[in-house]
Protein backbone atom coordinates (compact mmCIF):
# COMPACT_ATOMS: atom_id res chain seq x y z
CA UNK A 1 0.00 0.00 0.00
CA UNK A 2 1.43 3.24 -0.86
CA UNK A 3 1.67 6.14 1.20
CA UNK A 4 -1.07 8.31 -0.71
CA UNK A 5 -3.37 4.96 -0.52
CA UNK A 6 -3.13 5.49 3.23
CA UNK A 7 -3.78 8.89 3.29
CA UNK A 8 -6.49 8.65 0.49
CA UNK A 9 -8.84 5.70 2.70
CA UNK A 10 -8.64 8.04 5.97
CA UNK A 11 -5.09 6.54 7.77
CA UNK A 12 -6.31 3.65 8.51
CA UNK A 13 -9.15 2.00 6.60
CA UNK A 14 -7.21 0.48 4.04
CA UNK A 15 -4.91 -1.65 6.32
CA UNK A 16 -8.02 -3.07 8.43
CA UNK A 17 -9.81 -6.50 7.97
CA UNK A 18 -13.11 -5.93 6.41
CA UNK A 19 -16.02 -6.36 8.83
CA UNK A 20 -17.54 -10.06 8.04
CA UNK A 21 -21.63 -8.34 8.29
CA UNK A 22 -20.32 -5.58 5.70
CA UNK A 23 -21.67 -3.11 7.27
CA UNK A 24 -20.59 0.60 9.03
CA UNK A 25 -19.59 0.73 12.76
CA UNK A 26 -23.08 3.42 13.06
CA UNK A 27 -25.76 1.15 11.56
CA UNK A 28 -23.71 -2.22 14.08
CA UNK A 29 -24.31 0.24 16.90
CA UNK A 30 -28.30 0.52 15.62
CA UNK A 31 -28.65 -2.74 15.36
CA UNK A 32 -26.78 -4.03 18.58
CA UNK A 33 -29.15 -0.98 20.43
CA UNK A 34 -32.78 -2.55 18.72
CA UNK A 35 -31.78 -6.67 19.56
CA UNK A 36 -31.54 -5.04 23.17
CA UNK A 37 -34.80 -2.96 23.00
CA UNK A 38 -36.82 -5.63 21.09
CA UNK A 39 -36.05 -8.07 24.26
CA UNK A 40 -37.36 -4.87 26.40
CA UNK A 41 -40.37 -4.53 24.21
CA UNK A 42 -40.72 -8.36 24.24
CA UNK A 43 -40.02 -8.58 28.28
CA UNK A 44 -43.09 -6.02 28.63
CA UNK A 45 -45.47 -7.90 26.33
CA UNK A 46 -44.75 -11.14 27.50
CA UNK A 47 -45.86 -10.16 30.86
CA UNK A 48 -48.40 -8.44 29.69
CA UNK A 49 -49.53 -11.41 27.53
CA UNK A 50 -49.50 -13.89 31.11
CA UNK A 51 -51.42 -11.02 33.13
CA UNK A 52 -54.02 -10.62 30.31
CA UNK A 53 -54.61 -14.33 29.94
CA UNK A 54 -54.46 -15.04 34.07
CA UNK A 55 -56.31 -12.26 35.48
CA UNK A 56 -59.69 -13.23 35.78
CA UNK A 57 -61.69 -9.99 36.29
CA UNK A 58 -59.80 -8.52 33.25
CA UNK A 59 -62.00 -5.78 31.74
CA UNK A 60 -62.02 -4.64 28.15
CA UNK A 61 -62.07 -0.72 27.37
CA UNK A 62 -62.04 -0.31 23.60
CA UNK A 63 -64.75 0.08 21.64
CA UNK A 64 -65.03 -0.42 17.55
CA UNK A 65 -65.63 3.62 17.67
CA UNK A 66 -63.61 5.63 18.72
CA UNK A 67 -60.83 3.46 20.60
CA UNK A 68 -60.26 0.37 18.14
CA UNK A 69 -60.88 2.77 14.58
CA UNK A 70 -58.53 5.76 16.33
CA UNK A 71 -55.78 2.50 16.64
CA UNK A 72 -56.36 1.81 12.73
CA UNK A 73 -55.44 5.09 11.76
CA UNK A 74 -52.64 5.26 14.14
CA UNK A 75 -51.42 2.01 12.42
CA UNK A 76 -52.24 3.39 9.52
CA UNK A 77 -50.20 6.54 9.56
CA UNK A 78 -47.06 4.50 11.01
CA UNK A 79 -46.84 2.41 8.18
CA UNK A 80 -46.79 4.96 5.96
CA UNK A 81 -44.57 6.72 7.65
CA UNK A 82 -42.35 4.15 6.93
CA UNK A 83 -42.51 4.05 3.66
CA UNK A 84 -41.83 7.80 3.37
CA UNK A 85 -38.22 6.76 5.31
CA UNK A 86 -37.85 4.12 2.76
CA UNK A 87 -38.30 7.29 -0.02
CA UNK A 88 -35.98 9.05 2.00
CA UNK A 89 -33.33 6.57 1.87
CA UNK A 90 -33.86 5.67 -1.45
CA UNK A 91 -33.62 9.06 -2.78
CA UNK A 92 -30.37 10.18 -0.80
CA UNK A 93 -28.89 6.58 -2.50
CA UNK A 94 -29.42 8.21 -5.69
CA UNK A 95 -27.91 11.51 -4.62
CA UNK A 96 -31.43 13.35 -4.81
CA UNK A 97 -30.78 15.39 -1.59
CA UNK A 98 -33.79 18.08 -2.01
CA UNK A 99 -36.07 14.70 -2.21
CA UNK A 100 -34.58 13.11 0.52
CA UNK A 101 -35.51 15.82 2.85
CA UNK A 102 -39.05 16.01 1.84
CA UNK A 103 -39.70 12.83 2.29
CA UNK A 104 -37.90 12.91 5.68
CA UNK A 105 -40.45 15.78 6.57
CA UNK A 106 -43.43 13.99 5.83
CA UNK A 107 -41.94 10.83 7.74
CA UNK A 108 -41.62 13.54 10.44
CA UNK A 109 -44.89 15.05 9.79
CA UNK A 110 -46.59 11.99 10.00
CA UNK A 111 -44.73 10.76 12.81
CA UNK A 112 -45.64 13.99 14.89
CA UNK A 113 -49.39 13.13 13.70
CA UNK A 114 -49.27 9.67 15.15
CA UNK A 115 -48.20 10.93 18.90
CA UNK A 116 -50.82 13.90 18.52
CA UNK A 117 -53.49 10.91 17.81
CA UNK A 118 -52.13 8.78 20.58
CA UNK A 119 -51.99 11.54 23.39
CA UNK A 120 -55.41 12.52 22.26
CA UNK A 121 -56.81 9.00 22.89
CA UNK A 122 -54.74 9.11 26.30
CA UNK A 123 -56.78 12.48 27.63
CA UNK A 124 -59.81 10.46 26.69
CA UNK A 125 -59.10 7.97 28.39
CA UNK A 126 -57.69 9.64 31.71
CA UNK A 127 -60.55 11.92 31.61
CA UNK A 128 -63.21 8.81 31.71
CA UNK A 129 -61.50 7.74 34.78
CA UNK A 130 -58.50 5.37 33.66
CA UNK A 131 -55.33 5.46 35.62
CA UNK A 132 -52.18 3.76 36.52
CA UNK A 133 -54.35 2.35 39.24
CA UNK A 134 -57.67 3.24 38.18
CA UNK A 135 -60.01 1.44 36.16
CA UNK A 136 -63.52 2.94 35.52
CA UNK A 137 -65.46 -0.44 34.93
CA UNK A 138 -64.78 -1.86 38.09
CA UNK A 139 -62.17 -4.86 36.98
CA UNK A 140 -58.86 -4.95 37.69
CA UNK A 141 -56.13 -1.89 37.82
CA UNK A 142 -53.87 -4.31 36.13
CA UNK A 143 -55.71 -2.32 32.66
CA UNK A 144 -54.88 0.79 32.55
CA UNK A 145 -51.35 0.31 34.30
CA UNK A 146 -50.02 -2.30 31.34
CA UNK A 147 -52.26 0.00 28.84
CA UNK A 148 -50.35 3.50 29.57
CA UNK A 149 -46.71 1.56 30.29
CA UNK A 150 -46.36 0.08 27.10
CA UNK A 151 -47.87 2.36 24.66
CA UNK A 152 -46.34 5.25 26.96
CA UNK A 153 -42.54 3.74 26.05
CA UNK A 154 -43.47 3.28 22.80
CA UNK A 155 -45.10 6.56 22.21
CA UNK A 156 -41.47 7.70 23.88
CA UNK A 157 -39.99 5.63 20.91
CA UNK A 158 -42.12 7.74 18.32
CA UNK A 159 -41.33 10.96 20.12
CA UNK A 160 -37.93 10.27 20.26
CA UNK A 161 -37.33 9.26 16.63
CA UNK A 162 -39.20 12.08 15.01
CA UNK A 163 -36.21 14.13 17.57
CA UNK A 164 -33.80 12.00 16.00
CA UNK A 165 -34.41 11.70 11.91
CA UNK A 166 -34.62 15.67 12.11
CA UNK A 167 -31.34 15.77 14.05
CA UNK A 168 -29.85 13.39 11.48
CA UNK A 169 -31.55 15.39 8.22
CA UNK A 170 -29.91 18.92 9.80
CA UNK A 171 -26.96 17.42 9.45
CA UNK A 172 -27.54 15.80 6.05
CA UNK A 173 -28.29 18.97 4.65
CA UNK A 174 -25.74 20.53 5.44
CA UNK A 175 -23.59 17.73 3.91
CA UNK A 176 -21.79 16.72 7.11
CA UNK A 177 -24.21 12.91 7.02
CA UNK A 178 -24.76 10.74 3.98
CA UNK A 179 -26.97 8.15 2.60
CA UNK A 180 -26.18 5.51 5.12
CA UNK A 181 -26.93 7.53 8.16
CA UNK A 182 -30.49 8.31 6.28
CA UNK A 183 -30.83 4.50 6.11
CA UNK A 184 -29.28 4.20 9.56
CA UNK A 185 -32.12 6.50 11.43
CA UNK A 186 -34.29 4.46 9.25
CA UNK A 187 -33.70 1.44 10.81
CA UNK A 188 -34.82 3.00 14.28
CA UNK A 189 -38.16 4.25 12.56
CA UNK A 190 -38.84 1.14 11.04
CA UNK A 191 -38.06 -0.60 14.51
CA UNK A 192 -40.70 1.62 15.91
CA UNK A 193 -43.20 0.27 13.34
CA UNK A 194 -42.59 -3.33 13.67
CA UNK A 195 -42.97 -2.60 17.62
CA UNK A 196 -46.63 -0.97 17.12
CA UNK A 197 -47.58 -4.58 15.02
CA UNK A 198 -47.00 -5.86 18.07
CA UNK A 199 -48.49 -3.43 20.59
CA UNK A 200 -52.06 -2.94 18.34
CA UNK A 201 -52.95 -6.39 17.94
CA UNK A 202 -51.88 -7.57 21.70
CA UNK A 203 -53.04 -4.17 23.67
CA UNK A 204 -56.06 -3.13 21.07
CA UNK A 205 -57.61 -5.54 19.81
CA UNK A 206 -57.39 -8.10 22.18
CA UNK A 207 -58.93 -6.34 24.67
CA UNK A 208 -61.89 -4.88 21.37
CA UNK A 209 -65.73 -4.68 23.32
CA UNK B 1 -26.39 -2.52 2.45
CA UNK B 2 -24.81 -2.49 -1.66
CA UNK B 3 -26.78 0.17 -3.26
CA UNK B 4 -27.14 -1.71 -6.45
CA UNK B 5 -28.97 -4.50 -4.35
CA UNK B 6 -31.65 -1.83 -2.94
CA UNK B 7 -35.30 -2.36 -4.00
CA UNK B 8 -36.69 0.25 -5.66
CA UNK B 9 -39.99 2.53 -4.30
CA UNK B 10 -42.41 0.03 -6.21
CA UNK B 11 -41.22 -3.11 -4.26
CA UNK B 12 -41.59 -0.96 -0.77
CA UNK B 13 -45.51 -0.10 -2.21
CA UNK B 14 -45.96 -3.54 -2.79
CA UNK B 15 -44.91 -4.91 0.93
CA UNK B 16 -46.75 -1.56 2.21
CA UNK B 17 -49.90 -2.92 0.82
CA UNK B 18 -49.31 -6.62 2.05
CA UNK B 19 -49.05 -5.14 5.53
CA UNK B 20 -52.24 -2.95 5.38
CA UNK B 21 -53.53 -6.16 4.09
CA UNK B 22 -52.57 -8.31 7.23
CA UNK B 23 -53.74 -5.30 9.61
CA UNK B 24 -57.18 -5.46 8.12
CA UNK B 25 -57.51 -9.30 9.21
CA UNK B 26 -56.51 -8.83 12.16
CA UNK B 27 -59.42 -6.56 12.90
CA UNK B 28 -61.55 -8.55 11.35
CA UNK B 29 -60.21 -12.00 13.03
CA UNK B 30 -61.17 -9.74 16.43
CA UNK B 31 -64.49 -9.23 15.29
CA UNK B 32 -65.01 -13.16 14.62
CA UNK B 33 -65.17 -13.01 18.36
CA UNK B 34 -63.17 -16.24 18.90
CA UNK B 35 -61.94 -17.14 22.83
CA UNK B 36 -59.41 -15.12 24.09
CA UNK B 37 -56.45 -18.33 23.31
CA UNK B 38 -57.33 -18.53 19.56
CA UNK B 39 -57.45 -14.73 19.11
CA UNK B 40 -54.13 -14.32 20.72
CA UNK B 41 -52.56 -17.39 18.60
CA UNK B 42 -54.40 -16.50 15.46
CA UNK B 43 -53.04 -12.13 16.13
CA UNK B 44 -49.27 -13.36 17.31
CA UNK B 45 -48.78 -15.19 14.40
CA UNK B 46 -49.84 -12.48 11.69
CA UNK B 47 -47.91 -9.98 13.92
CA UNK B 48 -44.72 -11.73 13.43
CA UNK B 49 -45.33 -12.47 10.03
CA UNK B 50 -45.60 -9.12 9.76
CA UNK B 51 -42.66 -8.10 11.61
CA UNK B 52 -40.80 -10.73 9.12
CA UNK B 53 -41.73 -8.68 6.66
CA UNK B 54 -40.82 -5.69 7.76
CA UNK B 55 -37.08 -6.83 8.98
CA UNK B 56 -36.63 -8.57 5.27
CA UNK B 57 -37.77 -5.53 3.07
CA UNK B 58 -38.04 -2.25 5.21
CA UNK B 59 -34.75 -2.94 7.43
CA UNK B 60 -32.98 -4.56 4.61
CA UNK B 61 -32.05 -7.43 6.01
CA UNK B 62 -32.86 -9.28 2.87
CA UNK B 63 -30.51 -7.51 0.93
CA UNK B 64 -27.98 -7.62 3.18
CA UNK B 65 -24.95 -10.37 3.95
CA UNK B 66 -26.77 -13.40 5.36
CA UNK B 67 -24.69 -13.10 8.28
CA UNK B 68 -26.03 -9.93 9.56
CA UNK B 69 -29.51 -12.16 9.99
CA UNK B 70 -27.97 -14.82 11.45
CA UNK B 71 -26.45 -13.01 13.85
CA UNK B 72 -29.11 -10.69 14.84
CA UNK B 73 -32.89 -12.71 14.77
CA UNK B 74 -31.79 -16.12 16.59
CA UNK B 75 -30.63 -14.22 19.03
CA UNK B 76 -33.21 -11.71 19.93
CA UNK B 77 -35.73 -15.05 19.32
CA UNK B 78 -33.37 -16.92 21.80
CA UNK B 79 -33.88 -13.50 24.32
CA UNK B 80 -37.60 -13.67 24.00
CA UNK B 81 -38.05 -17.66 23.89
CA UNK B 82 -36.26 -17.61 27.61
CA UNK B 83 -38.55 -14.82 28.58
CA UNK B 84 -41.43 -16.46 27.75
CA UNK B 85 -40.18 -19.55 30.28
CA UNK B 86 -39.39 -17.06 33.31
CA UNK B 87 -42.60 -15.22 33.30
CA UNK B 88 -44.77 -17.58 33.93
CA UNK B 89 -43.14 -17.90 37.67
CA UNK B 90 -43.09 -14.23 37.93
CA UNK B 91 -46.62 -14.60 38.10
CA UNK B 92 -46.74 -17.71 39.75
CA UNK B 93 -44.61 -15.98 42.86
CA UNK B 94 -47.52 -12.72 42.58
CA UNK B 95 -50.10 -15.15 42.82
CA UNK B 96 -49.05 -16.90 46.19
CA UNK B 97 -47.86 -13.35 47.57
CA UNK B 98 -51.73 -12.61 47.40
CA UNK B 99 -53.22 -15.73 48.67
Amino acid sequence: MSASEVTVTGGHAGALEESPLGIPSHKLAMWLFIMADGATFGAILFAYGFLRVGTPDWTKPFALWPSIANGCIMTVILLSSSLTMLGAGSAARAGHAARCLRWIGATMLLGALFAVLHLREWFAMIHEGWGLKHNPLGGSTLVGATFFGITGLHLLHVVSGVIAIGVVALRFRRGRLGAAHIETVGLYWHFVDLVWMFVFPLVYLLNAR
Amino acid sequence: MDARLAPNMKTYVVVWVGMMFLVAVEVLATYARPSVGTLLATLLALALLEAGVALLYFMHLRYERRALLWWTVPLVLFALVMLDQVWPDAVRLASLRLH
